[in-house]
């Protein structure tokens, strides 16, 4: 590692100086160091080495908290566990807040105190990243999204050349050649946001939620430019680029003149968006902004849509994505719009709040050089499939399904994994005018 | 009058106190984080689930898993609080007269005995919850690989409170003890890992308000 310059030392220890609320402070000196969060976190669970401890990670942005900003710290750090920060922290930093923390929260819930142990990470994150120490892996994907408009840096035209092919066989299936997928149309209600993952891996799960739109007579559009949901600038802790990319998607929003921003099948695009997107760019969202999971359960519950759940007859699971669950309150929704959709559910156990992270979480995808970890603590996830029984696998985040089936390669779960809106489009009865419309 | 060991010990608090005082207005100043989004829940909701049932045993894996530990930490607690209101309750008796300092012996009426039987007790046991505690991390080579002289020292002048109030409180010819060893757990708690007793409750208080908007807290019901 390159020697730490002063400015660039001065600029990481900045992220703990700078604080406009009270979060900080109180999570830095609550936890006790009792060490009782290992047997929560995955990390420990799966590798049972002490620095995986969810405990120790506060611990070191604390002692170097002490070491710049406490009388003991800096004159007897001895006494506080203080720690100077230079290159070898910084190095065991990467590897503690990149590669060791999918920043799922799930030690949170089940620490003694209540220590927001992933709060503390990306502020380690943060200040790694004004050191200029992001993993190259991680910064490529943020720097696609901020350059190319998605993180998979995938060209406008190859972009709509996907949709209008998933457009064509939309109008095939549904015999109907209004059936469509807009793309920039201005004024409709919903501004549809898409993972990239979705056109260039899965252009299926696009037809599916837009089977579920046109069932839903919903009126609706895509940018063809700014549909990315994701944010790694959430995990990379740049918060300059994270609120770039929210800006971005936000704007196009309002250049269109969405009524509603309604957020695709991402955990962590979902969380960047709805709940941290308006802190970055520092203001209220003008429009509503919901994620395609409380869309959905919308839907049914005005009866826009009908499903028969009869035409899911195999049993199913639920993983709950992180974001959306744990830090993002969807656990009733969810399993409102699953539970309407397939006749058998079979909860893992722990599940909802309680879940375990798929592995894939905090950017862990984007970090081939974390390839070989992020499987083997997937295994935790790959057993409680294992031992639900189930024979598909739903979850409302690309992230997750990416994950979920490397893990069913690598584990041979023999599972199908499925977003919300495949399921839901598998289960859909659509009504006899739109039967009529296909005889026409 | 009272004896110069009470002054300090008094003076000891109230440089605690301050301290105490000082970080509190600090967080309440800085208070909660502006947060821009559209709520989904209500934080009020979220901050009395924070500090009520998300604290149950069967809510948390560090106590259900860990019985043992949780049983003594909590024991430990109820020593710690015990030790801290007998401290102002033997004060407040000084100074109404209950108790005659008389040099450095502290007299006190008989009907009192009994009390200060049962408190030495809760307090012993507390004690033992507290180096029983001190000896896990000891001997724990990966609490000690994260510990520093604060942890093992908090704990230590923490447990060394409760034993000599309990001793105290049987023998009172041990005051200038006594008053020794909370004067100087008095000066550490606001330095060390014992500031937590602050900052516990503010720690609760920002989890209800995370989860709390964003309608983790409560949770809702799935089966």
């Amino acid at each position: 590692m390159e020697k730490l310059s002063k400015e660039k030392k001065s600029c990481g220890l900045s992220v703990l100086q700078t604080t406009s609320d009270s979060k900080l402070e109180t999570h830095l000196n609550s936890c006790v160091k009792c060490g009782l969060c290992s047997s929560s976190c995955m990390f420990y669970m799966t590798f049972k080495e002490k620095k995986y401890i969810p405990g120790y990670k506060v611990a070191v942005v604390r002692s170097i908290y002490q070491r710049y900003n406490t009388f003991l710290g800096k004159h007897l750090p001895k006494i506080s566990g203080a720690r100077d920060l230079d290159e070898k922290q910084c190095e065991e930093m990467i590897d503690l807040f990149f590669g060791s923390c999918t920043m799922c929260g799930r030690c949170v819930k089940h620490c003694s105190i209540g220590v927001d142990i992933p709060f503390i990470v990306r502020k380690g994150r943060e200040m790694l990243a004004e050191m200029d120490m992001i993993p190259k892996t991680l910064q490529s994907t943020v720097d696609a999204a901020l350059t190319t408009g998605n993180n998979m840096g995938i060209p406008t035209e190859e972009f709509v050349d996907t949709i209008e092919w998933m457009e064509e066989e939309l109008q095939d299936e549904m015999g109907d050649p209004n059936a469509g997928i807009f793309l920039d149309k201005e004024n409709k209600d919903v501004f549809y946001t898409l993972n990239p993952r979705e056109p260039k891996f899965f252009p299926l799960s696009i037809s599916a939620m837009a089977k579920i739109f046109y069932a839903a007579n919903e009126s609706w559009t895509i940018s063809s430019t700014r549909y990315d949901i994701t944010n790694y600038g959430f995990f990379n802790g740049k918060n300059s680029e994270a609120a770039t990319i929210a800006r971005n998607l936000y704007n196009e929003v309002l250049r269109l003149n969405g009524k509603r921003l309604v957020l695709g099948e991402c955990g962590h695009g979902s969380r960047a968006t709805r709940w941290e997107g308006p802190n970055l760019i520092k203001q209220t969202y003008k429009v509503d902004t919901i994620t395609v999971v409380e869309l959905i359960a919308e839907y049914i519950r005005n009866g826009k849509i009908k499903l028969d759940k009869t035409k899911n007859n195999v049993p199913v699971t639920i993983h709950d994505p992180c974001n959306l669950v744990r830090n993002g309150g969807l656990l009733g929704e969810i399993r409102f719009v699953v539970k309407n959709a397939v006749s058998e559910l079979i909860e893992m156990n722990p599940c909802g709040n309680e879940n375990f992270c798929c592995g894939g979480g905090g950017g862990m995808l984007a970090m081939s050089e974390y390839n070989d970890r992020r499987l083997k603590i997937g295994e935790i996830k790959a057993n409680q499939i294992k031992a639900s029984g189930a024979k598909i696998v739903i979850t409302p985040c690309h992230n997750c399904v990416d994950q979920l089936m490397q893990l069913n390669h690598q584990y041979k779960l023999n599972v199908s994994i499925k977003t919300i809106a495949e399921i839901v489009a598998d289960a859909l009865v659509f009504e006899p005018k739109n039967e009529k419309k296909s005889d026409e | 009058m009272m004896a110069w060991y009470f002054w300090m010990a008094l003076a000891a608090l109230l440089v605690c106190a301050l301290q105490f005082i000082v970080k509190l207005i600090r967080l309440v100043k800085r208070g909660a984080p502006k947060d821009l989004s559209t709520p989904k829940g209500k934080v009020s909701a979220g901050v009395l689930y924070s500090a009520t049932v998300a604290m149950m045993p069967q809510n948390k894996e560090s106590a259900y898993l860990h019985l043992p530990t949780y049983v003594a930490g909590i024991l430990y607690h109820i020593g710690t609080f015990l030790s801290l209101l007998l401290f102002v309750w033997i004060f407040v008796a000084f100074a109404i007269g209950i108790y005659t300092p008389n040099d450095t012996i502290a007299i006190y009426p008989e009907y009192l005995r009994i009390g200060h039987i049962v408190a030495a007790c809760i307090l012993f046991v507390a004690a033992g919850s507290g180096i029983s505690v001190l000896i896990k991390r000891l001997i724990n080579k990966e609490l000690r690989f994260f510990s520093s002289f604060d942890d093992y020292f908090s704990n230590f002048i923490t447990t060394a409170m409760q034993l000599a109030t309990a001793i105290f409180l049987l023998y009172p010819q041990t005051i200038i003890w006594y008053c020794v060893v909370m004067t100087l757990a008095f000066l550490w708690m606001p330095v060390g890992k014992t500031k937590h007793a602050l900052y516990f409750f503010a720690a609760r208080y920002h989890l209800g308000f995370f989860y709390g908007r964003r309608g983790v807290w409560p949770p809702a019901k799935i089966h």
